[in-house]
């Protein structure tokens, strides 16, 4: 028992469990020809089969089941303002899978030249009284059921009065702000409190302009729309829920990580002396001071995120993004690719951070200018 | 407007003297000229209208907590210790170490939160995002982008500290070497 | 209102059904045959929110999963719950906390606080799986484009208003979140004191931009968290972000009509 729960207390660490996400996320959801059939090869499209439904759940409950043998994790779970993102993560789950499922049987029947399900359940028509007004009744009269049960079960969660000398530790936003919380951490707030809430907002409005791809509406469907479907989920499940989920789960005292099983110690000691990019450039590499004109400092960061922003496009367009430039075009492809390289920077970022504490690549603390 | 779409059909030539159409070209000009007129004063107006409804939104007058205070003797602090005493009330941690006292801002520069003094570890700690100081205030892990600031402490006449928050100094500017900064014992 | 299985039985909803008073509220009778089905559908100003008639798979939960309709109820039930709770609530430093914990043990029926927290919560769930379901099937697509910009509108406003929402108890969860929030205000470049480019708006040794006068100070109404944060955050709550959520809702509602009714294979 204690060694599985070290094994994934150790396994849960950011800079393990996160390539591993990445690793496999792009095999669950191919986002091109050669991993769709890497995918088929392996077998993985059977998750959106009645018993891969059935295995992903059983996993999911079994995984909470073992959790809750655990006082620590059982301490986060039912804390009452978490009970919601242990709902949505099995909500996740279910509709991913729902979602998936319906995808590909209509892959399959389009892929014998048949039309997709909702196709032949639209021609016949009907009367909204009452076929519809009933369901939406009865949906209601549930809604409210679950409001009430849950509203007696559980209170409302009140803290301490507020108290402006002293934050409580670990001082959470409520789940649904954790994957912004995160972001923090990595960027200064002008960038993760400002610009990447705007640049989500921009970039969610654009879905429909930068996918030009015209089949695929009104229907669940994945072989037609693979890479989009693709791109949103991994947002949506990695830089998002999974954000989420590492802010309500592992994160602990003093913002330090801990595996979902290891008590919160106030007084856990992590070495996370950071250094910038211009330290490492002058001092560690070059072996001098840092120079007094601070764009020469920063020199070093400016050429990267030169190199990031001006040549990678360009590159991108001409080798792995080719089809997609011809197919998108340049202003198209110049939004899609601005929009894809600002938000690929968050897991850059992080991963500078975890393995060799970077913190900014560009540092002017004398103007708040930090990347 | 039909008029002038009409006139812009038939002058779409260039033609040598015929004076209407010059006249009308002429009317076009000065209704153009009325247009932006017209719409500069509406711009004008509505931009007007707009700062004024954004300064509303910046009171005038404030009620603010006191921003100064007295800390007592200098021999009140021990060399090389945090004193929290005026943590609470006032957020200021005062710090003596072998030259001088110094009083340290507890708004983290990260997003305002309050660090922990960790006593074991010698560091500030912030539980929102896990930024860390050192005793001088200098940041080195976590996210906060900058030192903690400090605020102006000078000795009264009595010999008595005063700390006055309105005036801050920020160590990335260069300014932890004002005299005011701190006090010399 | 059921009873559609059976004509020819004079029961008594049947005799209520042919008042005057019934028939001057409804226009239609009950509706048992196809005809009444689609008057009263047209009839009623809520129910004409619906079309008339719709293509079978639009009303399987299996493709609409109920979320659009959900988001929409649990926001009704915010908005009554939230008018209750305005009749015992004060927005003052001084009596929030307290009359948070009336709400509790002192006024009757003490749910009522609970309701509207957890309606908060599930809004957000069910605007989030809404916006997962409309992407899944593609109905983002033309000519739906202007549609999903407003539901991204939508879903911002859903969360600023829980933002707004959980600073009213004032305790520690309410303060911290606001004193994060409105810093994040004040690094915003150019107009927040501690954003970038902030230094860059002066005139000589004036700066425009200082404490007293940039983003943060407008958002909290001071330099300080208190009385006034308190205040303003509660009438954005209460008042502010509502009104401006329930314009938005409607041109949503209006324009999934307008696009030509819920999606659909084509």
């Amino acid at each position: 028992m204690e060694t599985i729960k070290h094994f994934i207390n150790t396994v849960c660490r950011p800079q393990i469990i996160f390539p591993v996400i990445l690793a496999v996320f792009f095999f669950i959801f191919p986002p091109t020809e050669r991993l769709l059939a890497a995918n088929k090869k392996l077998g993985l499209y059977k998750l959106w089969t009645q018993k891969g439904g059935i295995a992903l759940f059983c996993g999911l409950i079994l995984a909470f089941v073992f959790g809750l043998t655990d006082p620590n994790f059982t301490k986060i779970v039912t804390k009452p303002d978490n009970v919601p993102i242990v709902g949505l993560i099995f909500l996740i789950v279910f509709f991913v899978w729902f979602s998936m499922k319906q995808a590909w049987e209509n892959d399959a029947r389009i892929a014998q030249g048949g039309k997709p399900k909702e196709a032949d359940d639209a021609k016949e028509k009907i009367l909204v009284w009452p076929d519809l007004v009933y369901i939406e009744f009865i949906a209601l009269i549930l809604c409210t059921v679950l409001l009430i049960l849950w509203s007696i079960l559980l209170k409302a969660p009140l803290e301490e009065p507020a108290n402006p000398t002293v934050s409580p530790n670990p001082s959470k936003a409520p789940w649904y702000f954790l994957g912004l919380q995160e972001m923090l951490v990595y960027f200064d707030p002008w960038i993760a409190g400002v610009l990447f809430p705007t640049v989500i907002i921009i970039g969610m409005m654009a879905i429909p302009y930068l996918d030009t791809n015209k089949k695929g509406g009104g229907y669940y469907s994945f072989a037609q729309r693979k890479t989009a479907v693709s791109i949103f989920m991994f947002y949506w499940l990695v830089l998002w829920l999974f954000l989420i989920t590492v802010g309500t789960f592992l994160r602990g005292p003093n913002w330090n990580f801990f595996g979902p099983f290891e008590p919160w110690d106030i007084h856990k000691l992590e070495a996370l002396t950071n250094i910038n990019l211009s330290d490492l450039v002058y001092m560690t590499w070059l072996k001098q001071r840092l120079p007094q004109n601070i764009f020469l400092r920063e020199i070093g960061g400016f050429l990267v995120l030169l190199f990031y922003f001006g040549a990678l496009p360009l590159v991108l367009a001409k080798t792995w993004f080719k089809e997609l430039y011809a197919r998108l075009g340049p202003v198209r492809y110049s939004i899609f690719i601005v929009l894809l390289l600002l938000s690929v920077s968050l897991p850059i970022k992080m991963f500078l951070r975890w393995v060799f504490n970077i913190k900014y690549i560009i540092a002017i603390p004398e103007f708040f200018f930090n990347i | 407007m039909t008029q002038e779409k009409k006139s812009d059909t038939s002058s779409g030539k260039p033609s040598a003297v015929v004076s209407p159409v010059e006249q009308h070209s002429l009317d076009r000009r000065s209704f153009i000229k009325w247009l932006a007129i017209g719409w500069t004063a509406f711009a004008a107006v509505v931009a007007g209208y707009g700062s004024l409804l954004l300064r509303y939104l910046f009171p005038n007058v404030l009620f603010e907590p006191k921003q100064s205070f007295r800390a007592g003797n200098p021999d009140e602090y021990e060399v090389g210790k945090v004193s929290e005493r005026f943590k609470d009330q006032y957020g200021t941690w005062i710090v003596r170490d072998l030259e001088k006292i110094y009083a340290l801002s507890t708004f983290c520069t990260h997003l305002g939160c309050t660090p922990n003094w960790l006593e074991s570890e010698a560091k500030f700690k912030c539980p929102c995002h896990g930024s860390g100081f050192y005793k001088t205030g200098i940041n080195f892990e976590g996210p906060a982008p900058r030192p903690l600031e400090r605020f102006k402490i000078i000795l009264d006449d009595e010999g008595q500290i005063v700390v006055d928050k309105t005036k801050k100094f920020q160590q990335e500017k260069g300014e932890w070497n004002d005299p005011e900064s701190y006090i010399t014992v | 209102m059921g009873d559609h299985s059976n004509g020819n039985n004079k029961g008594i909803l049947n005799k209520i059904s042919e008042t005057q008073v019934w028939k001057a509220i409804f226009r239609t009778g009950i509706p048992r045959n196809r005809r009444q089905r689609m008057m009263v559908m047209l009839n009623n100003v809520f129910l004409h929110l619906h079309p008339v008639r719709l293509p079978k798979h639009a009303v399987k939960v299996k493709y609409t999963w109920c979320m659009g309709g959900l988001s929409f109820f649990v926001f009704l039930v915010l908005t009554v719950t939230g008018i209750l709770l305005m009749f015992y609530y004060r927005p003052t430093v001084e009596y929030a906390y307290g009359d948070i914990i009336d709400l509790k043990e002192q006024v009757p029926l003490g749910i009522m606080r609970e309701i509207h927290r957890w309606s908060a919560h599930l809004m957000v769930i069910t605007v989030w799986l809404h916006m997962f379901r409309v992407f899944m099937t593609g109905s983002y697509k033309p000519p739906r484009e202007f549609n999903w910009a407003i539901g991204v509108v939508l879903l911002v406003l859903t969360m600023l208003m829980s933002f707004t929402g959980y600073l009213l108890p004032w305790d520690q969860l309410a303060i911290w979140a606001i004193t994060v929030g409105s810093n994040m205000a004040g690094a915003t470049p150019m107009v927040g004191t501690s954003g970038p480019g902030s230094s860059l708006l002066a005139l000589g040794d004036v700066n425009f931009i200082t404490s007293s006068s940039d983003a943060r100070f407008a958002m909290i109404g001071g330099r300080f968290i208190g009385e006034a944060a308190l205040l303003r955050f509660y009438v954005l709550h209460c008042i502010g972000l509502p009104f401006i959520i329930m314009i938005f809702m409607i041109v949503h509602f209006w324009r999934v009509r307008k696009d030509g009714g819920i999606s659909g294979p084509t």
